[in-house]
């Protein structure tokens, strides 16, 4: 056998398990998500059909905008309070903290979090925010509320908080990345010509960091616009998102087209965003090249 | 390295084969449950599986609605079902039940023959179901909290529970909310009816803490003191609360309460079908009745047994004597256009 040949079948080997993995458990399922989407509803379960009839239901009854106009918000309303709160914090790791050892174990501790269970983090927010949670104890003890306050806890305030807290670390990784990657002797540059630290900000550390940003927030967005288990865990009446609409339609439904139509919906709406982000990413690095 | 990457990986792929295959196949002398809480609890399945060798894994469900999707979804990961009678009828239309072979079921002649011959567990002359546990789905309320007593359902669009008022999430609202505005034909409601309770039912959204879906969840949030009043699967989560001390009282409302029934049925192609009989028979006998009935505070079906085993406090406390308390309650059945009223639940939790 050739050299050639044979490093082609043994690239081929390393390549082969984790293609056959992709299409296997990402484009086989997505094939039958999109042929369940034609199939039509009649009880008790439904049955297969070439029609567009989801797609029409989607469009013409109105609880689907309410639930997916409400999940957007949610899901703007978490971007940008994650970078908000996230771009500080790196902002403080890469520029304030010179001991690399100590910038090593302040970043480890913001992601640490990550290896703790998501529900058990969610579960956490739900002790806090209670009627005779932590919080409302505090206010009550230290005089600022009267008596506990209903507001914290089962609503889109206490999804949009949990939310937040557990996507940071995913915003705080590409903007540190993108920090530390601006060279020193730009912001130097700025120093040099007279330009104040706002100003050097504004022109020349923030624009540089903008990809950073972008790939958090839509981190951010798009993992917060599939969730469904913080509305049931902290989420009150009127916090149904679309996630949640589709576990119905695949559950208590019985409705596996519509709930596949809604899917498809979903991974337009995430596939755009994150395209869109790319595209934006792009154009701001050429600007600046 | 890069070979060591794909060893694992193709290492990976054995490995979840084998899952895959060992999840098909399952090891006889095993019963898979799927359904409500307190139907298989510690305090007499390790009875039966001492006795039978039956090893009984258990799942969960929050609603009637979760039996078809979890059977329908397949797999054959569960061997045997407990479906209210509303419920019933649908999985057997859809083919995810077995007809029962009669001359293996032990105690049906001393179940109670209302439940015995409800419309959902029989068709075309086969049984698919036996009843197990009855009873109602009463309010609860905090005595402490709500001192004057409630009597209707009205209560829980009451402005002054604001904010601390909790929903079964289930369709079985809907049911409730028509009796409220008077309508009598719950179980076919035209489509006016329907959209004057569904506008009922998000009028009370502002008022609403949490649409509960589990008996825990919903002792958490009485415990935690976020819910003073809701809907409650009747005997089960007052008892549990008041253990805890947590001052809680059901009543029936004027409009009259929900009543269900709750059956066994066995799973299509269900690979344990002599657990699955075994553990039917056990648990309507006198020792699996009282067991189920003292842990989760329900009637049981067979009124023989529970004669046997029950003291006549309790034989009374729990309407066995008198099967006519049943006619003091609307029982469940599936609704004429079961698609309807789910889309129209889904419609109500979705809205502002």
């Amino acid at each position: 056998m050739k050299l050639a040949t044979r490093r082609r079948l043994s690239a081929l080997g390393v390549l082969a398990p984790p293609l056959l993995w992709t299409l296997l458990f990402m484009f086989v399922p997505y094939a039958i998500m999109f042929t369940y989407s034609f199939y039509r509803k009649e009880f008790p379960i439904f049955i297969p059909d070439f029609q567009f009839g989801n797609y029409l239901q989607l469009i013409q009854d109105s609880q689907y905008y309410t639930v997916f106009f409400r999940t957007l918000k949610i899901a703007a309303a978490v971007a940008v309070a994650a970078v908000a709160l996230a771009y500080p914090l790196a902002y403080f790791l890469v520029f304030k903290i010179r001991s690399p050892s100590l910038r090593a174990a302040l970043y480890m501790a913001v992601i640490v979090p990550l290896w703790v269970s998501y529900l058990l983090r969610a579960y956490t927010w739900k002790t806090i925010l209670g009627s005779e949670g932590v919080l409302n104890s505090f206010l009550v003890w230290s005089g600022i509320l009267e008596g506990p306050t209903d507001l914290l806890l089962y609503n889109q305030f206490a999804v949009v908080l949990t939310l937040t807290y557990i996507f940071i670390p995913f915003v705080v990784m590409p903007v540190y990345t993108a920090l530390e990657k601006i060279p020193r002797n730009l912001i130097e540059a700025s120093q040099d010509l007279g330009v104040g630290p706002l100003r050097t900000f504004l022109g020349v550390t923030l624009p540089l960091s903008i990809p950073g940003i972008l790939a958090g927030a839509t981190f951010a967005f798009c993992l917060t616009f599939g969730d469904f288990v913080a509305p049931v865990l902290v989420g009150g009446p009127s916090g149904t998102m679309i996630a949640n609409v589709i576990q119905s339609q695949f559950g208590i439904a019985l409705n596996w087209p519509l709930g596949a139509a809604l899917s498809i919906v979903v991974l337009i709406i995430v596939l755009s965003i994150i395209s869109a982000s790319d595209r934006l990413e792009r154009a701001g690095r050429l600007n600046l090249g | 390295m890069k070979r060591r990457t794909a060893g694992w990986l193709y290492g990976s792929i054995v490995g979840l084969a084998i899952v895959a295959a060992g999840g098909a196949s399952a090891v006889a002398g095993e019963l898979n449950f799927l359904g409500w809480e307190g139907y298989a609890d510690e305090s007499f399945v390790k009875e039966f599986e001492s006795a039978t060798g039956c090893k009984v894994t258990a799942t969960y469900v929050g609603s009637n609605d979760d039996f078809a999707p979890k059977l329908a979804s397949g797999g054959g990961v569960y061997d045997i079902v407990s479906v209210s009678a509303d419920t019933t009828g649908v999985l057997v239309a859809a083919g995810l039940v077995e007809p029962l072979d009669m001359s293996k079921i032990e105690h049906w002649n001393d179940i109670y023959e209302l439940f015995r011959n409800a419309k959902g567990i029989n068709r075309d002359g086969q049984v698919y179901g036996v009843p197990l546990t009855w009873g109602s789905i009463p309010l609860m309320y905090r005595t402490d909290k709500i001192t004057e007593e409630p009597d209707s359902y009205a209560v829980l669009w009451d402005e002054r529970y604001k904010g601390k008022i909790a929903l079964w999430d289930d369709k079985s609202a809907i049911f409730n909310t028509a009796r409220l505005l008077g309508y009598d034909n719950v179980y076919s409601l035209t489509d006016e009816q329907l959209e004057a309770v569904k506008q009922k039912l998000i009028e009370e959204k502002p008022l609403l803490r949490k649409y509960w879906s589990t008996a825990g969840e919903l002792i958490n949030l009485y415990a935690s003191g976020e819910v003073w009043i809701s809907n409650t699967w009747g005997g089960y989560q007052v008892a549990e609360l008041q253990k805890q001390g947590i001052p809680v009282k059901e009543f029936l409302p004027k409009e009259k309460a929900d009543g269900w029934a709750d059956n066994w049925m066995i799973v299509k192609g269900s690979p344990n079908q002599d657990c699955a009989y075994q553990y039917i028979n056990f648990t309507t006998s006198a020792r699996g009745q009282c067991g189920i009935s003292s842990v989760t505070g329900y009637s049981a079906a067979n009124p023989v047994a529970a004669k046997a085993c029950m003291t006549s406090e309790e034989f009374e406390a729990k309407h066995q004597d008198d099967i006519d308390y049943v006619d003091s309650l609307v029982m469940w059945e599936q609704p004429d256009r079961l698609d309807v009223y789910t889309n129209t639940w889904n419609a109500i939790k979705g809205a502002e």
